[in-house]
């Protein structure tokens, strides 16, 4: 064989070696992308059971008349139980905690929710469309099996032989979850929801910005443009490396050990994580900021500086403005690291259960990140989908952020 | 020694600049005389646009640059004082730079920056007038009247470089320092440009630095020859290029170095 013909040939192998790590990477990206889906797109579903609802009002403790509030105070337990008898009458006590257990234990709020956005209907009897509860949501689905002994089952032969009647006279059917993105979370998966979770990482990731932007972009300018080089600026450039490069849990035992600790500042809220996020970007955005700020041409320092202007001028006229670009990109790319790390928000305490949906960075709040990790600790199967649920929401965050920063950078960049 | 002569829009003596240890200019003594254009040439590496830099001191900017001298403008203000303010001294004497470097900001906006940072128009009016004068001045405005808030990048190289002449006189200088202007510009924008140096000859004081001795001769009245940091002749630009002093200065002119 001659030189070329080797030389040709261990290109060959070459390509082929490089287009099967390609394809091997690819691989594992759509398996965990099938897994992801296939699990959690029933998060999105919601098993209902349609039935005849009578506003019965020697059951209700308010009248159409009452004030919002009042509506909202009131208690639906025994409308409830009543809804239930009426639609599967002549239950015996034990029957009927069987079949109470197949709605949703949220059922009275549910009618609670249906009174107060129609005070009127109180007396009147409409056709409503209850969340079951979660186990039989997943017998429907079928994610859990039917054909195993009724002890191995959450849910009993009774209750099949209910659920396959209501199925037979077209009373089973399935509607689009919205509870998954108006709720906070919820012990029951049938009502657990992300919007928490959802606040709580917007409210973490406001602060983050807000604190982390402005630091980071005049420590850049000042590094960049003030200072005069020497040892100092090695050992600061340095350091800024290296705190780029240091495990988040360090940073979220900073929060806990400085923020908390010493500062007494409260546990579980948005403000605390969004400061430990903060300083995990800071690096990030520094870095970044001063890369872009190196990528301005001298000469427009020096046109500025010739017409007269001050340093600070120069910098503010003329430098940052065209070193924004790569300092948003570099900014929303630290933003999405943030967004997806759990460790900083689990040594802070954004991991507890949280109904409450957070109305700033005060509220004890969960992350998404948090979210997915308490979902995924639980036993019931319900949670489970709401587990890849969120992780689907995630990601789905993750690549908005990262095209919204490659579009920055397309969009201002200045073309010289 | 420097004399009181107000003929000279700016004398200098004794000129020494180091970078680090590395000599860049070894004692020179230069005067520029008012409205006339002065050219300063020499094989690169030799020093000029490193002196021409001294004029408004650019060299600030560059920390390990080490200027020593007397720099007199108008005879009487010493541009190293303490007391002076280096904007200051910026807006009297201004620059064109090699390569055009206009800002990434409308036309307008580039010629319009000086005179806002120094507040020299008290209305918006005048602003435009000042715009529109120095555009005129440049010889750009014809070409730009209709297009004044589009990119100035976008603008052809020559156009670029006569907008940055705009941009220097808008503030209204004394001086103009140029860094070899037209290395980047094809023969017709040189042209040009050229045309423009004769013109503004009439109000203002220019110091070029050029590669190019065709333009030296075409341009300049008096001319300087620097050799590695040393001022080797200076005179009438016609008896350099034609009777020259000194063996290394028509060395230089003929080709047989730089």
């Amino acid at each position: 064989m001659s030189s070329l013909e080797k030389r040709l040939a261990a290109e060959k192998r070459f390509k082929f070696y490089g287009m099967f790590a390609m394809t091997l990477s690819l691989f594992f990206v759509l398996i965990l992308m099938y897994k992801i889906f296939s699990t959690g797109s029933g998060a999105f579903v919601r098993t209902t059971i349609n039935a005849d609802v009578y506003f019965d009002p020697n059951f209700i403790e308010v009248s159409s008349n009452s004030s919002k509030k009042e509506i909202m105070k009131a208690s639906y337990v025994d409308l409830a139980d009543q809804v239930i008898n009426q639609n599967h009458p002549g239950l015996d006590e034990e029957n009927f905690i069987k079949v109470r257990e197949m709605y949703t234990r949220k059922f009275d709020y549910q009618l609670r929710d249906y009174i107060a956005n129609n005070p009127n209907v109180i007396g009147k009897t409409v056709n409503l469309d209850i969340s079951a509860s979660s186990d039989l949501d997943q017998i429907v689905k079928g994610n859990y099996p039917r054909n195993v002994p009724e002890a191995q089952r959450k849910i009993n032969d009774y209750q099949l032989s209910i659920l396959d009647s209501l199925d037979s006279k077209g009373k089973m059917s399935k509607t689009f979850n919205f509870w998954f993105f108006t709720n906070g979370d919820s012990r029951d998966p049938e009502t657990a929801g992300i919007l928490g979770a959802l606040m709580g990482s917007f409210y973490a990731l406001l602060i983050c910005f807000s604190f982390a932007f402005p630091i980071g972009l005049l420590a850049s300018v000042y590094l960049e443009e003030f200072v005069k080089p020497g040892k100092i600026t090695d050992i600061i450039e340095v350091n800024i490396n290296n705190l780029a490069a240091v495990p988040s849990i360090v940073y979220g035992l900073l929060g806990l050990g400085m923020l908390i600790g010493v500062f007494g500042m409260p546990y579980q809220v948005p403000l605390v994580g969004g400061l430990v996020l903060g300083f995990m970007t800071l690096p990030t955005i520094i870095i970044a900021s001063r890369a872009s700020l190196r990528g301005v041409p001298p000469s427009i320092r020096e046109g500025a500086l010739a017409v007269g202007a001050t340093k600070m001028q120069t910098v503010f006229h003329h430098v940052i403005p065209l070193s924004l670009p790569g300092t948003l990109t570099g900014t929303i790319i630290g933003m999405a690291q943030a967004l997806g790390e759990t460790a900083p928000l689990l040594l802070v305490g954004m991991v507890a259960f949280v109904m409450e949906i957070p109305g700033g960075a005060f509220d004890p709040a969960t992350g998404l990140p948090s979210q997915i990790y308490l979902w995924s600790e639980s036993a019931e199967r319900g949670f489970l989908e709401k587990t890849s649920a969120g992780i689907m929401l995630l990601l789905s965050f993750l690549i908005i952020m990262n095209t919204v920063a490659v579009l920055v950078r397309r969009k201002l960049e200045v073309k010289w | 020694m420097v004399d009181q002569n107000s003929n000279y829009a700016l004398q200098t003596s004794e000129v020494y600049v180091h970078y680090g240890k590395k000599m860049a200019i070894n004692n020179v003594a230069l005067n520029f005389p008012k409205n006339e254009v002065t050219s300063l040439i020499g094989p690169s590496g030799c020093g000029k646009s490193t002196f021409l830099r001294c004029l408004n001191r650019m060299n600030d900017v560059i920390d390990i640059c080490n200027v020593k001298g007397k720099f007199l403008l108008n005879g009487n203000v010493d541009i190293y004082s303490p007391d002076i303010q280096v904007e200051t001294l910026r807006e009297k004497v201004g620059m064109v730079f090699q390569k055009p470097n206009p800002f990434p900001k409308t036309i307008y906006e580039n010629v319009a920056y000086g005179p806002k940072i120094h507040g020299i128009a008290s209305s918006q009016n005048e602003l435009d007038e000042i715009v529109k004068d120095s555009l005129h001045r440049a010889g750009l405005y014809e070409e730009v009247k209709d297009r004044m808030d589009d990119i100035a990048t976008g603008l052809s190289g020559g156009q670029q470089q006569r907008l940055c002449i705009a941009r220097a006189i808008a503030i209204r200088p004394e001086i103009i320092l140029m860094d070899e202007p037209c290395s980047a510009l094809d023969p017709i924008a040189t042209a040009k440009i050229e045309d423009l140096i004769n013109e503004l000859k009439e109000n203002y004081t220019i110091i070029i630095v050029t590669h190019s001795m065709s333009q030296a001769s075409r341009v300049s009245s008096k001319t300087a020859f620097f050799h590695l940091g040393n001022l080797v002749e200076y005179g009438e630009t016609g008896k350099i290029f034609t009777k020259p002093d000194k063996e290394q200065t028509n060395d230089y002119i003929t080709g047989r170095f730089g």
